[in-house]
């Protein structure tokens, strides 16, 4: 059995009389400990695709299985960040890593929880900037948090929705060091649904990509990623095979780019 | 040779540092506002024109005073900007003082009756000061009282309201309904209903305040950022948590709106209403003097009134601003 089935998933919404539909028909599985990510252009539905994972959605059609039982709602099993406003702005980084540990473990002193609140952002580089509110931090720093926040309440599952994406590419990068390092580091490792339109993010952190596609969403392809772990960037991009694999990956993300274009020409 | 450099540039330095204490102690303590204070001082050996007693010596031992208090916190204050506007107040107040004198007991420009002179006023404020402090809590004891009833029951049934009312409902639009009639036209249904003055205006308070705030909260509640509920969703917050650990903080700065806009109509309908009808507060100490012809009186009940008010509305801003620290 899976960890996370996908089956027969749509999503249809309707915004001033007109209907729309997001996710059509999506069906993919998730293994235990494994990191996938979810890729694709714009509208192609990967957050809708997510937030009904959080359980923040509902679908119109199809369901979501975790170890065999649908899911109803958000659950304490589900870690998530989002892209922006995960932390809560009045409450310091320990208060907001606290408060989410808290959610999970309701048996946890105050002082419990302060202590792997501290604990999980020294992991993240933080330890100076605990009593600091997200105001006061730079984006990569809340996202730091965040990331703390999620591991901290360890959960069997991580949904991360574009984590990075507005975050400066030196940061960026940085940050998808940490995230590879601390995954790659538990054990057991959690399950991670990574969305991003990044392709490089992608390769370096998945053991599986699914590339979908939009008008409507659908899943365009799966693909297994076939570098070993622990994965070192610098030498990764220098191998052949990163590269290969790569241009194998945009080349099938612009053809579908362009089938979609052409398709439209031809409309009109 | 090079030892003798060394000390050159030691000796310099030197220099340089008492210059710099120098000027940073001139910059302190020799402002403007001392020279309004030596003004105010000098004035006072113009000859009165007044027949009656200008209480002069008042006058000037509360002059002394303030200038006592701006020189202590000259030394005190750190921030030049803080420094700058303490001085400018308490500038504006000797400026005050000495038109004051000068139109009064030097030059007698004003109808004497209705315009004291500043030392008078200042005698019967420290000759009043008991029944001065009755009144004060009289009239505070009665706006806390229907002011803190207000937020205990307008911000809980605002959040309330407001989270059912993200879903759509009628509840803003009966707010909005009952906010707009202007509290005061209460005040008769009040008196056929609660027994004493002070039961009616503690009513007439709590409504005044109940409204904005009320509506302030909902309004606060409806403009709560979608992700921020999201991400608390997430974390599988129960309702009370949710309720007033994430939609209350979040909705904080418009449910202040509405305080501060409650506390500001409180001040203005109690004073009023004292003046109609009460045997105490500070509303009734200044229509009570001023129907006997006794200005003097009735200046120092504007004064306190006023101080009251600045002092209450720091401690408001004060409160707000340590809840509020988090934003930028």
């Amino acid at each position: 059995m899976s960890k996370i089935e996908i089956n027969h998933l749509t999503v249809d919404y309707t915004e001033k009389k007109k209907s729309f539909t997001a996710l059509k028909d999506v069906s993919f599985s998730i293994e235990e400990g494994e990191f996938v990510s979810v890729i694709g252009s714009s509208g192609c539905g990967k957050s809708t695709l997510l937030s009904i994972l959080e359980g923040i959605n509902t679908p119109t059609d199809g369901e979501i299985l975790i170890n065999g039982e649908k899911i109803n709602g958000t659950g304490t099993d589900r870690g998530v960040v989002f892209q922006h406003y995960s932390l809560f702005p009045w409450m310091t980084a320990r208060k907001n890593v606290a408060f989410g540990i808290k959610q999970v473990n309701h048996s946890a002193s105050r002082s419990e929880r302060y202590r792997i609140a501290d604990e999980f952002l020294d992991k993240v580089g933080l330890e100076q900037f605990k009593n600091k509110y997200p105001s006061q931090l730079s984006g990569g720093m809340q996202q730091r948090v965040a990331i703390a926040r999620a591991l901290a309440m360890d959960t069997d599952i991580l949904l991360m929705d574009e984590p990075f994406g507005a975050i400066d590419a030196k940061n960026r990068t940085i940050l998808q060091e940490l995230l590879l390092e601390l995954w790659e580091g538990a054990s057991p490792r959690k399950t991670v649904v990574f969305v991003t339109h990044d392709i490089d993010e992608a390769i370096l952190l998945s053991d599986k990509i699914v590339m979908m596609t939009a008008n409507p969403g659908r899943v365009y392809r799966e693909l297994k990623v076939p570098f070993d772990r622990p994965r070192n960037r610098s030498e990764l991009v220098q191998t052949k095979e990163y590269n290969k694999f790569r241009n194998d990956l945009l080349l099938l993300f612009y053809s579908d780019i362009a089938d979609k274009i052409g398709g439209e020409e031809v409309v009109l | 040779m090079n030892t003798l450099a060394n000390n050159l540039t030691a000796v310099k330095t030197d220099k340089k540092i008492n210059s710099e204490l120098k000027t940073e102690f001139l910059k302190r303590y020799f402002r403007v506002v001392h020279g309004l204070f030596f003004v105010l001082l000098l004035i006072q050996f113009l000859p009165d024109r007044l027949t009656t007693d200008t209480y002069a010596p008042y006058g000037i031992w509360f002059a002394v005073g303030v200038e006592v208090i701006t020189l202590i916190f000259s030394a005190l204050i750190k921030k030049v900007e803080s420094l700058n506007l303490f001085t400018d107040i308490v500038g504006f107040i000797y400026g005050l003082l000495i038109a004051w004198t000068l139109a009064t007991a030097k030059f007698n420009l004003l109808k004497a009756a209705l315009f004291p002179p500043p030392g008078k006023v200042f005698w019967q404020f420290v000759d009043d000061y008991d029944k001065i402090l009755v009144n004060i809590q009289s009239s505070v004891g009665i706006i806390l009282q229907g002011y803190l009833l207000a937020l205990a029951v307008a911000i809980p049934l605002g959040l309330f309201l407001g989270w059912s009312a993200r879903i759509g409902n009628a509840a803003t639009y009966i707010s909005k309904f009952l906010g707009a009639i202007p509290p005061i036209v209460y005040i008769p249904y009040g008196i056929a209903l609660l027994p004493t003055f002070k039961s009616v205006s503690v009513f007439v308070i709590f409504l005044a305040t109940f409204w904005p705030v009320l509506s302030g909260t909902m309004s606060g509640v409806m403009n709560v950022e979608k992700k921020t509920i999201d991400s608390a969703k997430v974390l599988n917050v129960g309702k009370f948590t949710m309720m007033f650990s994430v939609i209350l903080p979040a909705s904080l700065q418009q449910i202040f709106i509405g305080c501060n806009q409650g506390l500001t109509v409180s001040f203005v309908l109690l004073t009023s209403a004292e003046m109609i009808g009460a045997q105490s507060g500070l509303g009734y100490y200044i229509k009570n003097y001023s129907d006997f012809g006794d200005y003097t009186r009735t200046i120092v009940g504007l004064i306190v009134v006023g101080i009251v008010i600045v002092i209450i509305s720091f401690i408001f801003n004060t409160i707000q601003k340590y809840l509020l620290r988090w934003k930028q």
